[in-house]
């Protein structure tokens, strides 16, 4: 019974502070304007973010042991060239997702 | 039918259409979330917790790098103090997506809060590149996004929690989807903007956060140090503009003395935009 509290507890806690984080710009400029430089940077954060968190999935790969990250840049490369040729985002994600599968299932790169 | 019963009609009709749509945009978030949330419910069960926790945590704190750390500082036996402070280090990125929308949800009415609530990283990417359907609430739009992707991440966690030692599934690489979809997210803000600079800063920053970083905090420096940067550059060309606009009124001055029948001026407008 003390576990389940303890436990209710502490997801009480992390779930305020994961709110905290998310909240904190509008309850800073809920109601005042934010300074001019932080509205001039707002449109250039999104593409920033994004191309970051592009970045951020291959935080995990081994780039100094087999197969180097091949796997990776390759299916990346497949998603990009798809999405700039047809530009469908369904074919460019499910193609490019099937593909990583299947290279990483049957370890298509291991003569490398 | 009456007019008025007509006109609840094609609201409906407009809702359903929007709903679709949203269904649509968020199932590449579906497939991603899924085997990641199993991946989430098989490592709280793992650590001896039951299902109903993996549910309660995956619907209150809806944090998906958040919980895994979680069942990390679980296992670990850790106070209440590390699980408040890693959760903040770790999330606060998010802050810095709130930044980039306090326009976007102005003006969306009751379900601020919750869109607050739901800003995981897939539904910031989403909402910030997904154009709304003409005619549709914007209001209504995000919130079914926001809600498809909380539901898929909770059916996920649920799902792995209950099954994941009984199922023996192979979807291993099958979380890469949300890699391509931040590719893909990515090429469309490329496409929607004529802005190139965010792109060579994001380079910059994530290559030396990789580099320098923990694979686990490279997240948070990298958009810290890219808004600095941006800021920066932002900082810079405000002084460049400021002084070419002197030099160009002086130039405008001295040719319009010289000419005093003058032309329009023409060149120069390029510069400016």
């Amino acid at each position: 019974m003390t576990d389940t509290l303890q436990m209710l507890g502490t997801i009480a806690v992390i779930a305020l502070a994961t709110f905290a984080t998310r909240a904190l710009p509008f309850l800073c400029f809920g109601s005042r304007e934010p300074p001019s430089i932080l509205s001039t940077i707002e449109k250039n954060l999104p593409p920033m973010i994004l191309l970051l968190l592009v970045i951020y999935c291959l935080k995990d790969v081994q780039w100094l042991a087999a197969p180097y990250g091949i796997p990776e840049l390759f299916t990346i490369g497949v998603v990009a060239g798809l999405h700039f040729w047809k530009r469908n985002a369904m074919l460019s994600i499910f193609a490019g997702t099937g593909l990583y599968m299947v290279l990483v299932q049957f370890n298509v790169f291991s003569f490398i | 039918m009456t007019e008025k019963e007509v006109k609840r009609h094609e609201i409906r009709e407009g809702n359903m259409n929007l709903f679709m749509s949203a269904l649509k945009t968020t199932v590449p978030v579906f497939l991603g979330y899924i085997p990641l949330g199993m991946a989430f419910g098989f490592l709280l069960d793992g650590a001896g917790y039951h299902w109903i926790f993996a549910f309660l945590m995956s619907l209150l704190i809806y944090a998906g790098s958040g919980q895994f750390l979680a069942v990390a500082l679980l296992a670990a036996g850790a106070g209440l103090t590390e699980f408040v402070i890693a959760t903040l280090l770790l999330n606060l990125r998010h802050s810095f997506y709130g930044l980039s929308l306090l326009e976007k949800f102005s003006g969306v009415g009751k379900v601020k809060p919750y869109l607050i609530f739901a800003l995981t990283d897939e539904t910031y990417a989403l909402l910030t590149t997904t154009e709304v359907p003409a005619g549709g609430s914007k209001a209504r739009f995000y919130f079914y996004i926001a809600a498809l992707d909380h539901l898929y991440w909770i059916t996920g966690s649920v799902l792995g929690a209950v099954l994941g030692s009984v199922l023996d599934l192979n979807l291993e690489g099958m979380a890469f989807v949300l890699t391509a979809l931040f590719v893909v997210l990515t090429i469309e803000q490329y496409f929607n903007s004529s802005v190139r600079f965010p792109f060579i800063a994001a380079l910059g920053a994530g290559a030396t956060s990789l580099i320098l970083f923990s694979p686990d905090n490279m997240l948070l420096i990298s958009i810290i140090l890219g808004t600095l940067v941006l800021m920066g550059r932002e900082k810079l060309v405000q002084g460049n503009m400021s002084v070419n606009k002197g030099i160009r009124q002086a130039h405008a001055q001295t040719r319009a003395q010289a000419h005093a029948a003058a032309k329009p001026v023409e060149d120069g407008s390029r510069e400016e935009s």
